[in-house]
């Protein structure tokens, strides 16, 4: 029985911090991080830098077992890992290969599949998207549309997918698709591997509210996928669709995101003048970051004692969901403050400052640039990877026995 | 009591709102004026002013056909359901206001403003200045009977195409003092200019002074008045304009919510949903009402007139993030998309509450007012 809690990390894990840290300084370019930090655009070489060092390291598939290549990191080491690489303004690591269809085909792939992608995905060699979201099918991805017949040596797939995340960069796709077209909703669906190359394929850029092009919609008519680039059995593909979700929720709640976003947005309120005055003097405006503060501090807590129970063995339920919701409620909280912190410099939208290498003045402080772009991007995290609203019927439908 | 319109009223609305309708055909058509030269079409300009739009927004007394609080909140609320981008604002209530709350109206230039002749656009804002009617870092000095102005102001409305600006600039005393204000005309062909578009696509300007020669209009009390009464005639037009915004989200979403289906019903049919939609639509009428008081109000004393200004500029930050943040949530993806107008409408209508005053402005001006 615990008698006295310990909120310290130990020793062992301190020193790992340390290691991850070190190793960060040592190898990240500071005209990357520079990149990140200012919010400009990423090419795909930007990415490939940070993965291609990872991957020199071994550290690439951070969710792997170490058979297959992996860390083999328990979750609090995972947790520090995320933190310092987020603290060190990294790209991010980009999850579709390496975070979500590695652990599926590890699980579930043909020993084939697995000698074949693996290592490909560990080298960075293919560079994966992931085919879930349909127009008409988001949050409940049960009811997607896109189909694939079988035509004996192949299946034959048309249909259309969205918000594919960096899809115009990736070689390959893996896709969630109807295989039996008189099944229930959650039955008849397939895991497939879909080449970007093959015809019929079609990628077509989404340019979102701020005027930035991440997301796409892909499209198929007629496209011959070879049998052996199923996942699985056949009309099973849901279970292993959920099975990639659990992974896409590990450092869910963005805590070190929020963390930085305060401290930004104790520097701008400093900055900032009321009636010549520093705002963060303003009695009203420093309580609503200090209520935001006490937000993120508790949640840090919470999320430690879901790291710390998963580090145990003990799978996270509810506490996914509810991470979600409140990780997503304070990140939109700090870009709402920072905006609100900047009052009318807020305005001015100078696309071309996110270009790499700009280095004209700025209208206004120069950290005003991303401020507003950032709050209308930052809207999407309470839609994509399950709803708010979804994560609420979750946990209600999972908890309450009504 | 009697909260309808009158028939002279009801058909400026209808007028307007048709023509507004048939040149701000969908959210593309308002991309193209964005993306004109100079922020906004200059032929939709000429045929407002031909059709007396701008003229609606000015007093008799200073020849225009209307002016009145019912007027600037009928125009833009129309402004907002088609989120206009031309001059309404920074030329139409803000210059006007100032040239007909001076101690000598100036009647030649209003005329050329409502015959579309003419843009001035207002220069009060600063990098530093944040909302303040008063804190201002720009100077004035006479010199051989000539006014001399130095300095840089921001965030200058159509800044960039108006052909004369009027300049608030500081006489004597510290940045932070109410007294020795000054309003200044100048040429704009003199000044230094940085135009940028501003993330909601309208034409922003900075622009800077360096010894330019102005022509004072109003100083010390009378100056600092008109900034005042300008920039309050602006946060009401930004309310009225609000609220039309607000009504285009809560149809569009409404909308959305009866086609897209999610577990075999329309999105719409869960009670969860219906109440969020409630509470929008709830908080919409009461952003009506304080927009119509305000409105009502808006030719009586300076106090009643600011008191209930700030009122509906502060309903309409707090409410403005609600239904923007809503309209974006309860669509989904979709309405994180350039393609889709409600994308546009939600941006407007957050960035409305960065201009004249946001809502803890308006708070505390509230608060002031009221005596608290």
């Amino acid at each position: 029985m615990v008698i006295k809690m310990n909120f310290e990390y130990s020793k062992k894990d301190e020193n790992f911090r340390k290691e991850v840290k070190d190793w960060l300084d040592e190898t990240l370019p500071k005209s990357l991080s520079e990149k990140v930090k200012k919010y400009q655009r990423l090419t795909k070489e930007d990415y490939e830098i940070f993965m291609n060092n990872l991957t020199a390291k071994g550290w690439l598939a951070w969710h792997w077992p170490k058979k297959h290549g992996g860390t083999g990191w328990n979750a609090i080491e995972k947790h520090i890992f995320e933190e310092e690489i987020i603290k060190a303004s990294a790209p991010r690591i980009v999850p579709f290969g390496v975070n979500m269809l590695g652990p599926v085909l590890i699980e579930f792939g043909t020993e084939e599949q697995k000698n074949y992608y693996l290592p490909r995905i560990l080298s960075n060699e293919d560079w994966w998207a992931q085919g879930y979201s349909e127009p008409g099918a988001g949050s409940d991805l049960a009811s997607l549309k896109t189909t694939a017949v079988d035509k004996g040596d192949h299946y034959l797939v048309n249909g259309q997918k969205t918000w594919t995340t960096l899809g115009h960069h990736a070689d390959k796709i893996f896709c969630l698709v109807k295989t039996d077209l008189n099944a229930k909703p959650q039955l008849g669906i397939s895991f497939l591997l879909i080449d970007m190359d093959t015809p019929g394929v079609e990628v077509k850029p989404i340019i979102t509210l701020d005027g930035e092009h991440e997301v796409n919609e892909v499209w198929f008519t007629n496209v011959k996928v070879p049998k052996k680039n199923i996942v699985g059995k056949e009309n099973e593909g849901w279970t292993y669709a959920k099975y990639l979700l659990t992974f896409e929720r590990t450092g869910i709640a963005g805590v070190p995101y929020s963390k930085s976003a305060l401290n930004h947005l104790k520097m701008i309120s400093k900055r900032s003048l009321k009636n010549g005055k520093p705002l963060i003097e303003d009695p009203i405006f420093s309580s609503e970051i200090a209520e935001l503060e006490i937000d993120l501090l508790a949640m840090e807590i919470f999320n430690l004692r879901t790291v710390s129970a998963a580090a145990e063995g003990k799978a996270p339920g509810m506490e996914s969901s509810l991470l979600k919701i409140k990780g997503t409620l304070v990140r939109q909280k700090t870009t709402e403050l920072l905006r609100k912190a900047l009052g009318p410099q807020a305005l001015p939208y100078l696309p071309e400052q996110f270009d790499e290498g700009w280095n004209e003045m700025p209208v206004g402080p120069s950290y005003a640039g991303p401020i507003a772009k950032q709050y209308f991007n930052m809207r999407k995290i309470s839609i994509y990877g399950g709803s708010n609203e979804i994560q609420k019927n979750i946990v209600a439908k999972a908890s309450f026995g009504l | 009591m009697d909260f309808t319109l009158s028939e002279e009223r009801k058909m400026l609305q209808e007028t307007v709102g048709k023509f507004f309708n048939s040149n701000y055909k969908n959210i593309d058509k308002r991309s193209e004026n964005v993306n004109l030269p100079e922020g906004y079409s200059k032929e939709f300009w000429k045929e407002s002013s031909d059709l007396g739009v701008i003229s609606a927004l000015v007093s008799p007394k200073f020849g225009g056909l209307g002016g009145s609080g019912e007027d600037i909140s009928i125009i833009f609320e129309l402004v907002g359901k088609s989120l206009c981008v031309e001059p309404f604002l920074s030329s139409a209530v803000l210059s006007s206001t100032v040239l007909s709350s001076i101690s000598n109206p100036r009647n030649d230039l209003i005329t050329d403003i409502i015959e579309g002749n003419l843009l001035i656009s207002f220069a009060h804002c600063e990098m530093n200045n944040r909302y303040e009617d008063h804190y201002i870092e720009t100077n004035a000095y006479l010199k051989n009977d000539e006014w001399n102005i130095n300095g840089t102001k921001s965030f200058v409305m159509n800044g960039d195409d108006a052909s004369k600006i009027i300049v608030s600039a500081r006489i004597n005393g510290d940045v932070n003092d109410r007294d020795g204000i000054g309003l200044f005309l100048v040429d704009n062909d003199q000044t230094l200019k940085r135009p940028y578009n501003t993330i909601d696509g309208y034409r922003s300007t900075e622009l800077t002074f360096k010894d330019l020669k102005g022509e004072l209009l109003a100083k010390d009390e009378n100056a600092l008045k008109c900034i005042i009464k300008a920039n309050s005639a602006g946060a009401l037009a930004l309310s009225a304009e609000a609220l039309g915004i607000m009504q285009i989200c809560f149809d569009l979403t409404l909308d959305y919510l009866k086609t897209r289906k999610q577990f075999g019903k329309s999105i719409g049919a869960f009670q969860s949903i219906q109440h969020r939609m409630v509470d929008m639509m709830l908080e919409i009428e009461q952003v009506k009402s304080a927009v119509m008081l305000a409105s009502s109000t808006f030719e009586t004393d300076d106090l009643t007139r600011d008191k209930n200004i700030s009122a509906a500029k502060n309903l309409v930050g707090r409410v403005g993030k609600l239904i923007a943040e809503e309209t974006i949530q309860l669509h989904g993806g979709i309405a994180m998309t350039w393609e889709y107008s409600a994308a546009h409408y939600a941006k407007r209508l957050i960035m409305i509450d960065h201009l004249m005053g946001d809502s803890d402005y308006h708070r505390d001006r509230f608060k002031l007012l009221s005596n608290f």
